[in-house]
């Protein structure tokens, strides 16, 4: 059965480790759904968060194919509840006069969300979410004319 | 010590006990091969006449003498033409460490002459590559090579050197011992899954032992006789395992597979404990995967995690060097024996002898068989060479009918099926074992895939003996044609050249045979020759290798005929 996993990759920092890391989800032709990667804690250290929907027994197999790339130290295969999660996104939507303005700075405030930028035609509001918060606020700012529509990947931390 | 970066090149491969190199110089390599000259009397320097021929060379010497096997090749053309010979080491688990030129680190990226992108490219098909562009790293850098392609589960590395890194200074020190925090090969067994282990084999009716390179690799033959021995297990090797345990041993039933012996397979589905080591169910092996080992609960010990409960479903998975966990089990197991089991072994044995055997190994009529070159073969050379094997169907009936006696023995390309690599590979195992004979066997077509190397083998007069068993057909191919697409024989039939006179041009001596009664003689002057020796066998043109698991079948389905 294919379910959302997320698989959190800590490796060193060189060049080419994540060639190697997507170069295996291709093989096995799972389609990564969203990829963040940086630096932690530990200088010269990255952890790459990776989620997939994929067949959980596909996703064992590559999870120990991951071990392989010598500079992998430790990857985490987890599930939503054991994990603490967010996602960024920007949208830009049209302002086609002050009252739509006000209307959505009200939506975005109900929404848990900031506006960071405004000129007179649009505002861009910033939304910190799960996937699931930021497609509802989405789908509550479709109809005003999405201009721009952006979101980062997945971060995650574990609740263990 | 102050030196320039190609100098520090082949100071690290002093260091690291580099003997010999197989390559072929070009402009983005033109430093290294500069240093090499005065470093002669430290490296040989073998001058293959392809880079895959290299590749292939230092596949060879590794697997004959258990040392990482060296190749050099220049930017561009010179690296893409090592890939096949990369990806074979990759499926096989050789260690081979290859040193490419790049071009100028400010080149990089702008389509410069001779460049291509061979991080890129070999990503996917090494356990570890490198670009260096800085003279400093050289030594660091290589110091991991080495130890990273030699250690866990062996397999080849990519350092590709751009050139102004050649000509760049350094400081040079040559790590002794290298660490990587991520990179830890688990050796030792969890005690727990060994007892589990040893229970399991001590209760078991019909045990049955499969074991792969991984035995060679680990340098434990010694561990695996005593454990089956203590036991009383029969078992099976597969295509790289053959040479692990010697032929004539009693308990050594034969050889796995699409084409191996009969019991092997068939027996497969009746054993109820399966101690599967250092070989990675193939699907050569396993046939079709959810009729395989229905009754067994499987023990399988493997260096590398990721091949367990990759193809079947594990029992015990015992993550572990081969040798370590093999002294350890073998102390936890009660001595035994099965008689009835092994007898049932013995009497597929008999069955398949008067069914194949017979009349493969020891025909009275007809034009000459692979099988009975094979098996003249194996009895002149007392089962005591090293035979490197090419591809296609005389290599299942050379792993079928020689009958190795010592470790190491049999070289072959089993994972990536490669043509062409039975000729420089054949070269690297007699570099890497002069003091034995090496006989390579090829078929008519694979040996024209590196032909060219018979010019680097007699520039370097080594003794290396070559047998064509010539059929005028992609004979594998032909046979699956024969059987699965209704002889339609498309595009397998070959117009040969001369094989003799091609030899005679590169200096090789060599000889033709197509009569029976020509065979043993010719045979005994190939064995006696002290030179390179070519011996071109006309063998049947449609003969078919049997017994035969057609593919996606199980192996309970296997065809003696």
């Amino acid at each position: 059965m294919k379910h959302l996993s997320t698989i959190t990759v800590f490796s060193q920092n060189t060049p080419g480790v994540l060639y190697r890391i997507a170069d295996l989800f291709l093989r096995r032709k799972i389609n990564i759904e969203s990829l963040t990667v940086s630096e932690i804690e530990l200088p010269g250290q990255s952890r790459f968060t990776i989620t997939v929907r994929a067949d959980g027994d596909l996703v064992e197999k590559v999870v120990k194919q991951l071990y392989r790339i010598i500079e992998v130290s430790k990857v985490v295969d987890s599930l939503d509840h054991e994990l603490i999660f967010k996602e960024l996104s920007f949208i830009k939507v049209h302002t086609k006069d002050a009252a739509a303005r006000h209307e959505l700075e009200r939506l975005a405030q109900m929404s848990g969300a900031k506006i960071t930028y405004v000129t007179g035609r649009f505002l861009v509001i910033e939304k910190a979410g799960t996937e699931e918060e930021i497609n509802n606020i989405y789908q509550l700012l479709k109809p005003y004319g999405i201009k721009e529509f952006v979101r980062s990947g997945r971060i995650a931390v574990f609740k263990e | 010590m102050k030196m320039m970066g190609s100098q520090a090149v082949m100071e690290s491969l002093v260091q690291a006990g580099v003997k010999i190199v197989f390559g072929y110089p070009g402009g983005a390599i033109m430093p290294i091969y500069d240093a090499l000259y005065d470093y002669q009397d430290k490296i040989k320097h073998v001058l293959v006449r392809h880079e895959q021929g290299a590749a292939h060379a230092a596949e060879g010497y590794a697997r004959a003498c258990g040392k990482p096997g060296v190749c050099f090749a220049t930017s561009g053309p010179g690296a893409t033409n090592l890939v096949t010979g990369i990806a074979d080491a990759m499926l096989d688990s050789v260690p081979i460490v290859c040193i490419t030129g790049q071009v100028t680190s400010a080149l990089i990226g702008s389509d410069a002459f001779q460049e291509a992108d061979v991080i890129g490219v070999t990503t996917p098909i090494t356990k570890w590559n490198y670009q260096i562009i800085k003279a400093a790293e050289i030594p660091e850098v290589l110091a991991k090579a080495f130890h990273i392609a030699t250690t866990g589960r062996p397999g080849p590395v990519v350092i590709d050197i751009t050139k102004d890194a050649q000509f760049g200074r350094l400081d040079f020190f040559y790590p002794k011992k290298v660490t990587i925090a991520s990179y830890n090969p688990n050796l030792f067994p969890h005690p727990k899954q060994i007892e589990l282990a040893a229970e399991l084999l001590n209760n078991a009716k019909r045990p049955y032992v499969l074991f792969g390179h991984g035995v060679l690799i680990a340098k434990a033959e010694k561990e695996l006789r005593t454990l089956i021995e203590k036991g009383g297990l029969p078992a099976a090797a597969t295509l790289h395992g053959i040479s692990a345990l010697p032929a004539d041993h009693p308990l050594y039933v034969g050889f796995l597979g699409m084409h191996g012996n009969y019991g092997p397979n068939v027996l497969s589905n009746k054993a109820d404990v399966v101690l599967a080591v250092g070989m990675r169910f193939d699907d050569r092996v396993t046939g079709r995967l959810k009729d395989y080992l229905p009754r067994a609960k499987i023990i399988h010990i493997d260096i590398d995690p990721a091949e367990l409960n990759k193809n079947v479903k594990t029992y015990i998975p015992i993550v572990a060097d081969a040798k370590i966990a093999l002294q350890e089990l073998t102390q936890k197991i009660k001595k035994n024996h099965h008689r009835p089991w092994l007898a049932e072994f013995r009497k597929c044995d008999q069955l398949e002898m008067t069914k194949v055997i017979k009349n493969e190994s020891y025909p009275r009529a007809g034009q000459i068989k692979m099988a009975e070159v094979i098996t003249m073969l194996s009895e002149k050379t007392k089962g005591r060479a090293i035979i490197v094997v090419d591809v296609g169907q005389h290599q299942m009936v050379a792993a079928r009918y020689y009958k190795p006696v010592l470790a190491d023995s049999f070289i072959t390309s089993g994972g990536m099926g490669t043509m062409g690599f039975a000729l420089p590979a054949g070269m690297g195992a007699k570099f890497a074992a002069p003091e034995r004979e090496v006989i390579v066997v090829c078929g008519d077509g694979g040996f024209q895939m590196n032909i060219q190397e018979l010019a680097t083998i007699a520039q370097e007069q080594i003794p290396l003996k070559i047998i064509i068993l010539n059929n005028s057909y992609l004979g594998m191919v032909r046979q699956w044609q024969e059987l699965f697409f209704n002889k339609r024989y498309s595009s397998t039939r070959l117009q040969n050249p001369d094989f003799i006179q091609i030899a005679k041009g590169f200096y090789i001596k060599g000889e033709k045979v197509q009569d029976r009664s020509d065979l043993s003689l010719a045979l005994s002057r190939l064995i006696k020759a002290k030179t390179p020796y070519l011996l071109e066998i006309m063998v049947e043109k449609e003969g078919n290798v049997f017994p035969m698991v057609p593919s996606g079948a199980s192996v309970e389905e296997i065809r003696l005929e």
